[in-house]
This record gives structure tokens, C-alpha cells and sequence, in this order.
């Protein structure tokens, strides 16, 4: 038994890991935690999203995850990650890690994404990452009311925005269209004065608050 | 893993890219260079994306989506595109970014919109890497050449269009008040008042301003000089009483007919009351006609005397402006210029040859300098001179002597016809310049083994040479010499080079333009001259046998294996000084001061501001050839 299996909480069925994995994952243990009162225009947040089976969290399976990062308001093609989690999960989940970072993390609907990729997360590297979730599907009514004033699917804001993307369902091709989301979402919060990641998990709460009220 | 990433996220940018032009056509390898640095950001609606004042941009912008309004800076705001929007695929900011200076235009997201960006070495690596980019850059910098010549266009069109007709109602020609006395009013106050108002007639009218009579200068000798009238008597004994008048609806026309008939050069123009309203001359009414190249051509070789060619001058300068409201370039209007001028001097010697009897004398009339290179503006002196062989059995200082004496007729008939005497004395009267072939073989010959400062300022006159009149052979056979000569001394040419990188286009590190003291740019000087020195230097060295700037080159263009694209963009670069020079001594002289090739740059708009900058680069550019050429 290894250190890092002794940090971390112990699952009988977590595969043993590899060498290279475990540098890998010691390394992203070690990066700092992001300051999340950084100006949207210094910080770097990464786009997740997962492709599954279907929606229904019990019994759904997850296929592949996508990532983009934003980095400073704007996000480069070159810096994505892309992997099907057939064949190595934990292969593409270290890699996903390592991508990552310490967060943030912006999802569509964290209440599918976040679950999907914490349970993968526990359940092939046996880590439970405590990333910043930002959620579009509550900050974009929340920050474009005057456009979609209620919980809306991910195909209705690009349609408000009209965003197109290479591929539907493709877990990078709607992390595309997530990602130009983000980036709209973060230029108006700004406007509004929510200029960095804790301010957006803030209005995200109240957002949800007041969606909670009758 | 990341490479899959990359795969498709920079597959999905070049998809998108691919469906515009130039991106469509790029070279696979430069679209994913493209694809694979372009980097999505997006923009609120009303946020400045990119503006003046943010300085030299740091990135070029590919529209992805929304919309972004390019609105002219500053208060000069008049171009047809005062602002101008782009859509998905258009990007910005060209003509800035690779020229390496700040944008003339704000570039404002009017909708929320994403866009890709590039850093400007991306972009200027781009452009290196993919010759579709390249001619797309190029061609959309030419695309503002043409933009500002339509505009051009349109504004003398416009004046032309204000030029009336001979339809045109009489009240409207009509543009001064009238000036009139009383009938009892002393003939000597009358007339002092002509002298002070420099009136070509006087008028004479009732209490009621109804028509009395008329007193014009052509009456003046016959009734008052030569009939010793006394001026203190009242005009209304010595006016012609009960003037043609004609009421102001009728037609210029009409006025013309009816000044035909009585052959009056000055009509009346009356309301409908019959009060005076003002007078029409025939000269007002000449300035109507629209006058062709046909008429004016004809005009010059049916003239048989100096006054006939003189008017025949006046209408070319007139043709020139409405040749430019018809939308011709510099190109075509200097050549018609000096078309025309070429057919005027030409009915010139053919007048001097009736008093001139050079029969048996083999000889060439010249025309150096601009003349020669056919690029004649509206205010150029002469520059000319004879080519001549002697003919056997005769006195050489004899034929001489003849010819320069008929060289002076030309040259006082030309300056007659609106070209002044050249100050420098570059005339053919110059017996200096009255030379025979071997003599001008000879004088070249000492200026290229001596290239001192004069010799380099004679040979960038004298060089540019062509035949007016006479036996073109002799000009030939001179080019043909000075070519090969000037090709085997390359030391001369060397000279010659460093020469013409002695003025350098006015361009400013800090502001648009280097000005001189009284705030403007000498578009002779310091724009023209650079390409003209140029292209005579590299004709010479490629052994061009044309004088023209444009064709020396072109051709030499073919010959040194530059691309079509880079030597068709100086050409612009060169007409559009040229046009600037023409518009400005057209609007000059129409302001009756002499014309110059001065040019303030802020009284351009943006757009023309823009391209003339443009213009100066391409001769920085032909200049940085010509140091590469000759390691100067």
C-alpha cells in the first residue's frame, strides 16, 4: 500500500493504480486552491461536460467528458480535453484532473453533471475533487432574464444566443456551446458587478433561492 | 486526449471559417494554422472592441457571430461609409493591422457577439504563409483605392450636374445683383464705377430698376474715347438705349440665339414686372456648353492662330474636370491631358513652320520631364528641346541658329497657351538644349561617368524623354543608346539610387504625416517624385524603353519577376497621388489661385486620408527595393 492510497478514503473496489496515474494524481493534489475573488478577465475556469447513456442518474452510465478552458474571457480551441471513459476511466479522469486543476468549474445542470463526474471521480481514482460548480442553467436566466426568465434546456439558450456547435449530445460539441454561453454570462456579470467566481456562486444561490419560493 | 480536444474544437473553427471567403479558398495548411489560433471571445452590445485610441491593435478579428459597426473616427466623417457593419466571416482590422498602426475606424459590437482573434504576428505570419490571405489583405486595401475614386466621383459629378444646361431658366444663371445708375447720373462717375466693380458693361435703369439702356466696354472707344465725349454729360446720352432683354424663364438658349442674331454679348435678364434682375454675357453662357474631346481636338487642328489655341487650352482644363465627374482615373485623364497637350503643341509648330522654314533639317521636337513621361497635371511649365542632324554640306551653327530661333516662336506660343516658360530654362530656345543626336549622346554620356548632384538632377529631367514632333528615329535611337549605356554603369545607377532615397515619404512615427512648415505635404516633392525616380532607375537598369512611370513598372515588373499583385498596388499607390494632385489644382484654379501640388492632409477625409498613407507606403516600398537593389 502505497501513500497516496493511505491519504486517500479507502474503497474496496478502486483499481489499483498505475504509476504514472498515481504521480499524476499526487500532482494534482498538490496544486494550490484557485482564489475565486480573481477578476473574470484573470481567472481561468474550466467548461465541463459529460455524456452518458441517458438522463436518469440511477441507472445511466457516463460515456465520455469534455472541457474547455476559459481563460481570461476568452477560450482557444487548442485548450480542450476530450476523452471517452470506455476502455481507461481512469486514465481520462486523471487527465481530466489534470486539466482541471483546482477549478472552478462550469457545468449545464450540475445537478446531472456534477453527480455524473463526482461518482465517476470516486469511483476510478477514488478522489472527491472540491471544485467551485458554477451552474449556466441557473446563472444564465439569472444574468439574461430579458431573454429566458426561467429554467431552460441547454438547446433554448443557444438558440437565444444563436450558438451552433459541430455536435449535439457530443460531450465537447455541447461543451462548445456551454463554453460561448460562459462567455456571454461572464461579460454581464461583469456589467453587473459579479466580477469573479465567488460573486457568480453567490448570485447563483440567490438565484435558486428565489426559484424555491412559491 | 487532448489531442482528440483539439481535433474538434479546431475542426469546428475551420468548418465555420470555411464558409467564407477568403477562408474557403485558403491553403488547407494556413487554415489550420488559422483554426488552431483563433481564439473566441465575446463582446456586449454597445462595447468597443477595438478603437483609435487603444493604439497599434493587437489582434486581427474574424466575426463569428453578431454584429459589428465600423464607424468613422474622428470629426471628419464623410466617406460613403461613415459607418459600415459586419456580419459572421468579415473580419478587421486590415488595412491597420498590416500596416502595423492604430485603426482609423471604432469597431463596436451593435448586437452580442463573439468573435475570433489572432494575435498580429499570428496575423502577419498568416499573411506570409498563405498567398489567398495575402491578395485578400491587398485586394481589399485596393478595394478603398476604388472607393475613394467613386466618392471622388460623385462629388464632381455632382458639380457637374450643378453645371446647367443651355435649358437652363436665365433667372438661374442669374448670380450676381445688378448694378445700375441712373439715366442723369454723369457719364465719368458711371465709368468709374465699371473700373472699380471690373464690370463689363454699365446698366442704366429708371427709379423702378425697369431698363433704360446699356453702356459696355466695347463702346467705350468708339463713342467716348475716339468721340471725345464729355464725361461730365449724363450716360443716358451716350448708352444704347433699349437693350436686348430677355425675361429671366426664357432659356440660355434663347439667350444665345438672340445674341447671335444681334450680335450683343451682354443681355438683360427682367422678372415679370420688367424690373432688372441682372445680366447674362456671353461668356456665362459659353461655360454652359459641355465641351467633348472630339470638339476640342478639332478646335486645335483647325486653329490658325495663337487665340483660337488658347481657347482650345482653356477647354481642355474644362474637359479634364468633367472626364473626372465621368468617373475616369489619373491614369487615363493625364493621358488624355496630354493627348491633348500633345495635338496643341504639335498645331504650334506646324504655325511656327509657316515662318519657319526648316525644310532639309532632320530634327526632333522633345518633350522632357513630365511631358516626356506623360504625366502632364494641369500646372506644368515646359520642358522641351531638339534633337537634330546636321545635314551635309551645312554649317552646323547656321541650322542652329535656325532652329533655335524657331524653338522661341513654339516656346512664346505655348507659354501663350497657358504653359508657362520653364524657369530653369529647359526650353528648346536654349541653344544648350538645341543639340544634335551625338551632342545629347554626349551630354548623357559625360553625366553618367560623372554622376555629380547635377548631373543625377539633369538625368532625372532629361532622361524621361519623348518625341513631340518630327523624326521619332532620332529619340529611338538616343533611348536605345542612353539604355545600353546606363545598364553597363552600374555605379551610375548606384548614384541614381541613393538620389531618389533622399526624400522619403512623409510619414510620421508619431502623427499620420510629416508636414512641412506651413502645414502641408508637397505631393510632387514627397509623393509623386518617389515613384517616378524609382521607376526611371529601374527602367534603365531592365532596359524599359518607355518613358511612362505606370509602364516602366510594369514592364519592368515582368522582367524582374515581381508579382502582378505587389507592382499593381504601387500603381495605385502612384494614381491616387496623381488624382489628388489633379483634384487639388482643379479646385485651385476653379479659386483663381495658381495651381500647386501642396495637399493639407487634414482637410482630407479618413478614407482618402487612409489611402494616401497607403500610397506613401507603397513608395517606401519601391524605395526599399531600390536599397536592397543597390545596398544602399
Amino acid at each position: 500500500m502505497n501513500w497516496l492510497t493511505r491519504l486517500l478514503p479507502t474503497r474496496g473496489d478502486t483499481p489499483a493504480l498505475d504509476d504514472e496515474l498515481r504521480t499524476r494524481l499526487q500532482a494534482w493534489q498538490a496544486l494550490a486552491e484557485p482564489d475565486l475573488g480573481r477578476p473574470h478577465f484573470e481567472a481561468a475556469y474550466t467548461v465541463l461536460n459529460t455524456e452518458a447513456t441517458g438522463l436518469d442518474l440511477d441507472k445511466d452510465t457516463m460515456l465520455a467528458v469534455g472541457a474547455i478552458r476559459v481563460d481570461g474571457g476568452r477560450f482557444s480551441p487548442a485548450d480542450g480535453y476530450y476523452a471517452p471513459l470506455s476502455g481507461q476511466p481512469a486514465a481520462a479522469l486523471a487527465g481530466l484532473l489534470h486539466f482541471v486543476g483546482k477549478g472552478p468549474v462550469v457545468v449545464f445542470n450540475t445537478g446531472f453533471n456534477r453527480v455524473m463526474l463526482e461518482r465517476a471521480l470516486a469511483t476510478h481514482l477514488d478522489v472527491a475533487p472540491t471544485w467551485q460548480w458554477l451552474d449556466l442553467r441557473v446563472l444564465l436566466p439569472a444574468l439574461f432574464p430579458e431573454r429566458i426568465d426561467r429554467p431552460a434546456r441547454l438547446a433554448d439558450w443557444m438558440r437565444a444566443f444563436s450558438i451552433e456547435t459541430f455536435q449535439r449530445h457530443h460531450a465537447l460539441g455541447d461543451c462548445w456551446a456551454i463554453a460561448q454561453l460562459f462567455l456571454a454570462a461572464q461579460s454581464r456579470a461583469m456589467a453587473q458587478g459579479a466580477a469573479h467566481a465567488r460573486a457568480l456562486g453567490d448570485l447563483e444561490r440567490a438565484r435558486r433561492q428565489l426559484w424555491r419560493q412559491p | 486526449m487532448t489531442a482528440a480536444a483539439q481535433e474538434l474544437l479546431v475542426g469546428a473553427s475551420a468548418d465555420f471559417l470555411r464558409r467564407f471567403s477568403p477562408f474557403n479558398r485558403m491553403e488547407p495548411e494556413a487554415l489550420d494554422f488559422l483554426a488552431q489560433r483563433a481564439v473566441l471571445a465575446f463582446h456586449p452590445r454597445g462595447s468597443a472592441i477595438l478603437t483609435p485610441e487603444m493604439g497599434q491593435p493587437r489582434h486581427f478579428f474574424i466575426v463569428q457571430r453578431g454584429k459589428i459597426q465600423a464607424q468613422q473616427w474622428g470629426a471628419t466623417t464623410v466617406t460613403e461609409y461613415a459607418s459600415m457593419t459586419l456580419g459572421p466571416g468579415e473580419c478587421f482590422p486590415i488595412g491597420a493591422i498590416s500596416a502595423q498602426r492604430p485603426s482609423t475606424n471604432a469597431y463596436i459590437a451593435v448586437e452580442d457577439s463573439f468573435c475570433f482573434q489572432i494575435s498580429s504576428d499570428q496575423f502577419l505570419e498568416l499573411m506570409q504563409m498563405s498567398p489567398v490571405f495575402h491578395l485578400f489583405c491587398t485586394q481589399y486595401i485596393a478595394s478603398l483605392l476604388n472607393q475613394s475614386r467613386q466618392q471622388l466621383q460623385t462629388s464632381f459629378a455632382q458639380r457637374a450636374a450643378e453645371q446647367q444646361t443651355m435649358t437652363t431658366q436665365l433667372g438661374q444663371l442669374v448670380k450676381k445683383a445688378p448694378v445700375f445708375v441712373a439715366p442723369e447720373t454723369p457719364t465719368r462717375r458711371a465709368l468709374e464705377e465699371m473700373a472699380a466693380q471690373h464690370l463689363g458693361c454699365m446698366i442704366v435703369a429708371d427709379d423702378d430698376q425697369r431698363p433704360l439702356g446699356i453702356l459696355t466696354q466695347s463702346d467705350l472707344l468708339p463713342r467716348v474715347v475716339l468721340a471725345g465725349f464729355d464725361l461730365s454729360l449724363p450716360i443716358s446720352e451716350v448708352m444704347t438705349a433699349n437693350p436686348h432683354q430677355l425675361p429671366a424663364t426664357a432659356s440660355a438658349y434663347d439667350a444665345a440665339l438672340e445674341m447671335a442674331t444681334h450680335g450683343v454679348r451682354h443681355l438683360l435678364v427682367i422678372d415679370s414686372d420688367g424690373r432688372l434682375k441682372g445680366v447674362v454675357s456671353e461668356r456665362d453662357l459659353f461655360s454652359l456648353q459641355r465641351i467633348s474631346l472630339r470638339q476640342i481636338r478639332a478646335g486645335i487642328e483647325s486653329a490658325h492662330d495663337v487665340e483660337s489655341l488658347q481657347r482650345a487650352s482653356r477647354d481642355i482644363r474644362q474637359l479634364a474636370l468633367n472626364l473626372i465627374a465621368q468617373g475616369i482615373g489619373a491614369e487615363q485623364l493625364t493621358q488624355f491631358i496630354s493627348a491633348l497637350n500633345d495635338a496643341l503643341t504639335r498645331r504650334i509648330i506646324d504655325l511656327a513652320l509657316y515662318t519657319h522654314n526648316l525644310y532639309g533639317i532632320d530634327y526632333a521636337w522633345v518633350a522632357f520631364g513630365s511631358e516626356g513621361r506623360h504625366e502632364q497635371t494641369l500646372s506644368t511649365d515646359q520642358d522641351n528641346g531638339i534633337i537634330w542632324q546636321c545635314p551635309e554640306m551645312e554649317d552646323a551653327s547656321q541650322v542652329r541658329r535656325r532652329l533655335v530661333a524657331f524653338a522661341r516662336e513654339v516656346n512664346e506660343n505655348l507659354a501663350n497657351c497657358g504653359f508657362p516658360l520653364c524657369k530653369g530654362n529647359i526650353m528648346a530656345s536654349n541653344p544648350e538644349l538645341c543639340l544634335t543626336l551625338e551632342e545629347w549622346k554626349g551630354r548623357f554620356g559625360d553625366w553618367i561617368r560623372e554622376p555629380d548632384p547635377q548631373a543625377l538632377l539633369n538625368a532625372s529631367i532629361f532622361f524621361d524623354f519623348r518625341v513631340l514632333y518630327g523624326n521619332e528615329r532620332l529619340g529611338d535611337q538616343l533611348r536605345q543608346w542612353l539604355n545600353r549605356t546606363a545598364k553597363m554603369n552600374s555605379a551610375f545607377l548606384r548614384m541614381m539610387a541613393s538620389n531618389a532615397l533622399q526624400v522619403v515619404p512623409p510619414l510620421g512615427r508619431i502623427r499620420d504625416f510629416v508636414v512641412e512648415d506651413d502645414g502641408t505635404i508637397d505631393l510632387k516633392k514627397s509623393g509623386a517624385r518617389l515613384f517616378v525616380d524609382a521607376a526611371r532607375i529601374i527602367a534603365l537598369r531592365t532596359g524599359v524603353e518607355s518613358s511612362s512611370t505606370v509602364q516602366r513598372l510594369r514592364q519592368s515588373a515582368v522582367r524582374l519577376g515581381v508579382p502582378t499583385e505587389e507592382v499593381a498596388a504601387i500603381i495605385d499607390g502612384f494614381h491616387f497621388i496623381q488624382l489628388l494632385r489633379l483634384r487639388s489644382q482643379h479646385l485651385e484654379t476653379e479659386h483663381d489661385s495658381p495651381g500647386d501640388n501642396r495637399l493639407d492632409p487634414d482637410k482630407l477625409n479618413e478614407l482618402d486620408r487612409r489611402i494616401l498613407k497607403e500610397a506613401f507606403r507603397q513608395a517606401r516600398k519601391l524605395q526599399l527595393r531600390l536599397k536592397l537593389d543597390y545596398q544602399l
